[in-house]
């Protein structure tokens, strides 16, 4: 659990650190787009220049960021391993008793570990800058103008933010509720994948009881403090763009347009 | 003269149970709290403590009988929201009442629900933050504070709304001594300085020396009230009620019936100490 | 010795900057049959130093020896010790987990593989020590009963497993305060009838006077005082210090002690302190 930092929030005060989140969330979304949009390798070589730089900017430390992708990097080699093996079509160039590698193989799966690993990289590096409360609110304000065919938009980053005010706290018992079980001989460590998993019952009974008398004591206390769904509601930081968010904006759709338009 | 601020007029309050029997919580009961008063409530498990707490802010609604908090019935959907901005209630766990995940907003969500403007709410955060000594946290994450601090915390969500009346549900059962004196003192400078009322909630004797006015709660009725040196001279038989005396009051008690000479309203170790000390 | 505790040291989450030196070069010793108060605030190390005797945690450094074998070089059966040397969470009811009160009792024993007869007869013993009917209780369904009752049942579950010490962690912590003497009482009565070892963690000062023959005091996670209450009672500035307190007993005969009166200063209980004051009474006007 520990290593996993994917979307773990670094505060900093880069250019993408002070982006506001909506206009970081619509970028994303463009530049998803655009990489599925590429078809040559020289799209993805300069798509990828445009992270970097972006990268450099943001000060992120290396090894944090690249320790973090490391499960990632370890599912986009198997994606490549398979293409290798199965995607037939064109030249041979190795042969391995039944096995072969061919060029369409090669051509397909180096084309989807690239798209994939550019994929994760940019999300990350946008998680890792903004903090999961600013995503929250910049959900909730983008997902406004569906309240009408019942998207609950500000129901959702609620939730959101209540789980990651809770989410310690129950790491925190689920621990202790772990312990508490070793004590009267419980046995978490041994044993086969399905023996493991009967002896959790242990641990996650008490730790869902424990977390819904939580939500309903959350909930009581809630209402006691006014709290009656988003309508009226004001907020303490109410989201501003400033030109800032213009260029970023700006920068990614021509991004996309150069790549529509050229066809690299 | 003071002004009520709390009136409760034959309030009764059952729960219904799973297989639909229904329990009672609170059986006709009747008072009346003045504005600036610290209450002390004492009672048993199933007294009806937290049931009559909950009355207060409309979290429920009497069955029969009437609540009115500032004028203000709870019955009337329409006031419900002017009551709980009166009566702020701050309950147990301190875990289980903090929603955000900084300090500062959490402080400021009763602000949002009720609509105040972004830098009104920034005004009160530092003025609610100030008063209960957490001003140095605003960005800290709740999680990683003290149980004292959580519950300060809890206060300062509550006072940054302004309410007229604290109601407090066991607010230091869960903390360690330091932590129960932060919050007490918090507490008892809330009621002094800023005259808000406090109806507290608590399972330590201790607590309910320092009140106004003690109400013992059995079975859902109003067992005995008075002065803390009334219902702890030994004249309310709180054994029976599963309570105990503090020792200082059962200790004056005690020696009252060996023949010495002690006045009734000795609660205090310091006054019991003089009074050995010159009596001989 | 029973338990020993040599220059014991833990650190949570070296090397990162969460790091929480939780406990610095503490050592102690436990004698079988003692009934030990481990007393300090919350973080004072008080919990991290009880999750070491049963083998919960690792020393970061130091040693801890049962019955003269060192628990982390010899070969020691971890759930085996557990079962001797048992641990009472704070709020244990929140550990409940089975369908009947029989079966989350009889989950210790279980484990070490207790079964059939015997495995009942622990069932019923435990429950009778929290004075719990058996007949009534053990089909019933452990999420169905009060506060107080699913505590007892927690502890009964410890106690099932027949250990020859108990830890107890804030065993009192938000009961109301005749259920807290009902538990006290029957905490003593363990000690007293069973001989067991009892280790009672807590930070309130009342109860652990009239119970423990020896003190633990923990600040900061260091061992900071250690004695017979008396003893340790008479260090209020110490105490007060580090978050803590003195029974409000004592602390009245002290401030009479101190206006120059000849009277006795090791008392706990309302009833000693009114006998001695009398007894002083007496003496003055005789």
């Amino acid at each position: 659990m520990r290593s996993l930092t994917l979307g773990h929030y670094l505060p900093g005060d880069s250019l993408l650190h002070r982006m506001d989140p909506r206009v970081k969330l619509v970028s994303l979304l463009i530049l998803i787009t655009a990489l599925f949009v590429i078809e040559t390798f020289l799209g993805f070589v300069l798509f990828g220049s445009f992270v970097f730089l972006v990268f450099l900017s943001t000060r992120l430390p290396w090894q944090y960021f690249f320790r973090g992708l490391r499960p990632v990097f370890f599912i986009v080699l198997i994606t490549l391993v398979l293409h290798f093996l199965f995607t037939k079509g064109g030249q041979v160039y190795i042969r391995w008793g039944p096995l072969t590698v061919e060029e369409a193989g090669i051509y397909l799966g180096s084309f989807m570990t690239l798209r994939l690993m550019l994929l994760v990289t940019t999300t990350v590096m946008i998680t890792l800058t903004t903090s999961p409360i600013a995503f929250a609110d910049g959900i909730e304000y983008l997902l406004r103008p569906f309240r009408r065919i019942g998207v609950p938009g500000h129901e959702i980053a609620m939730m959101m933010t209540i789980a990651l005010r809770f989410i310690p706290t129950l790491m925190e018992e689920g621990e202790k509720i772990r312990k508490a079980q070793m004590a009267r001989g419980a046995d978490f460590e041994t044993g086969n994948i399905f023996r493991r998993a009967r002896n959790m019952v242990p641990l996650l009974v008490p730790l869902f009881v424990s977390a819904f008398r939580r939500a309903d004591e959350l909930a009581v206390a809630m209402e006691a403090r006014c709290y009656r769904g988003g309508q009226g509601r004001t907020r303490l930081r109410e989201l501003q763009t400033r030109p800032l968010d213009y260029c970023g904006l700006t920068t990614v759709t021509a991004i996309l347009v150069f790549i529509i338009v050229t066809g690299v | 003269m003071r002004s009520v601020l709390l009136d409760l007029k034959n309030v009764t309050f059952d729960y219904i149970l799973e297989d639909k029997q229904s329990l009672r919580a609170v059986n006709g009961l009747s008072l009346q709290v003045e504005e600036g008063e610290y209450i002390a409530l004492i009672g048993p498990n199933g007294s009806g403590k937290s049931t009559l707490a909950r009355l207060l802010n409309a979290l429920i609604i009497p069955l029969s009988g009437e609540v009115k908090v500032d004028g203000y019935a709870t019955k009337v959907e329409e006031h419900r929201w002017e009551i709980r901005r009166r009566v702020g209630m701050v309950f147990q766990n301190p875990d289980n009442q903090i929603v955000a995940t900084t300090v500062q907003e959490d402080v400021a969500f009763g602000l949002e629900n009720l609509g105040i403007e972004t830098s009104e709410i920034l005004k009160r955060i530092t003025e609610a933050l100030d008063r209960v000594g957490l001003r140095a946290y605003a960005e800290h994450a709740p999680h990683l504070l003290s149980g004292g601090q959580k519950q300060r915390l809890a206060i300062a969500g509550v006072i940054a709304m302004r309410p007229r009346c604290l109601v407090l549900d066991e607010p230091t059962a869960m903390l360690d001594p330091r932590g129960r004196k932060e919050v007490l003192d918090t507490i008892h400078s809330m009621n002094r300085q800023e005259n808000i009322t406090v109806v507290h909630i608590t399972h330590f004797m201790e607590e309910a020396l320092q009140a106004d006015r003690v109400i013992v709660m059995n079975r859902g009725e109003i067992a005995a009230m008075g002065k803390p040196e009334t219902i702890f001279n030994g004249s309310t038989d709180l054994h029976l009620l599963g309570l105990e005396v503090p020792p200082i009051p059962r200790l004056a008690e005690m020696l009252r019936a060996q023949g010495l000479t002690i006045p009734m309203n000795v609660l205090g170790a310091d006054d019991l100490v003089s009074y050995l000390c010159s009596s001989k | 010795m029973f338990i020993e505790v040599k220059n014991l040291s833990h650190v949570y989450m070296p090397g990162t900057p969460f790091q929480v030196n939780a406990l610095t070069e503490v050592s102690l010793g436990i004698e079988r049959g003692e009934f030990i108060g481990v007393i300090g605030e919350t973080g004072s190390g008080k919990s991290t130093l009880v999750q070491h005797l049963n083998g919960l945690l690792k020393p970061t450094s130091g040693e801890i020896w049962i019955e003269g074998r060192n628990l982390w070089s010899s070969k020691t059966d971890l759930r085996k010790l557990r079962s001797r040397i048992a641990l009472l969470f704070q709020y244990p009811e929140h550990q409940l987990f089975e369908e009947t009160v029989f079966k989350d009792v009889a989950f210790g024993p279980r484990n070490m593989g207790v079964q059939g007869k015997e495995l009942e007869e622990r069932v019923r013993y435990g429950l009778e020590w929290v004075e719990l009917d058996y007949l009534t209780y053990c089909k019933r369904s452990p999420f169905s009963l009060s506060g107080g009752e699913k505590r007892r049942v927690a502890m009964a579950g410890i106690l099932s497993m027949y250990p020859e010490a108990i830890i107890l962690d804030e065993p009192t912590a938000g009961m109301d305060p005749v259920s807290r003497k009902h538990f006290l009482a029957r905490v003593k009565r363990l000690h007293r009838e069973e001989k067991a070892t009892i280790i009672f963690v807590t930070h309130n000062m009342e109860d652990i006077a009239l119970l423990a023959e020896r003190l633990f005091v923990f600040a900061a996670g260091k061992l900071v005082l250690q004695g017979r209450p008396a003893e340790i009672f008479q260090s209020k500035e110490t105490l007060e210090a580090i978050g803590l307190g003195i029974p409000v007993v004592t602390d009245l005969m002290q401030k009479i002690h101190r206006k120059g009166k000849m009277i006795r200063t090791d008392i706990f209980s309302v009833e000693d302190a009114c006998r001695e004051i009398m007894r002083s009474y007496r003496e003055g006007v005789g």
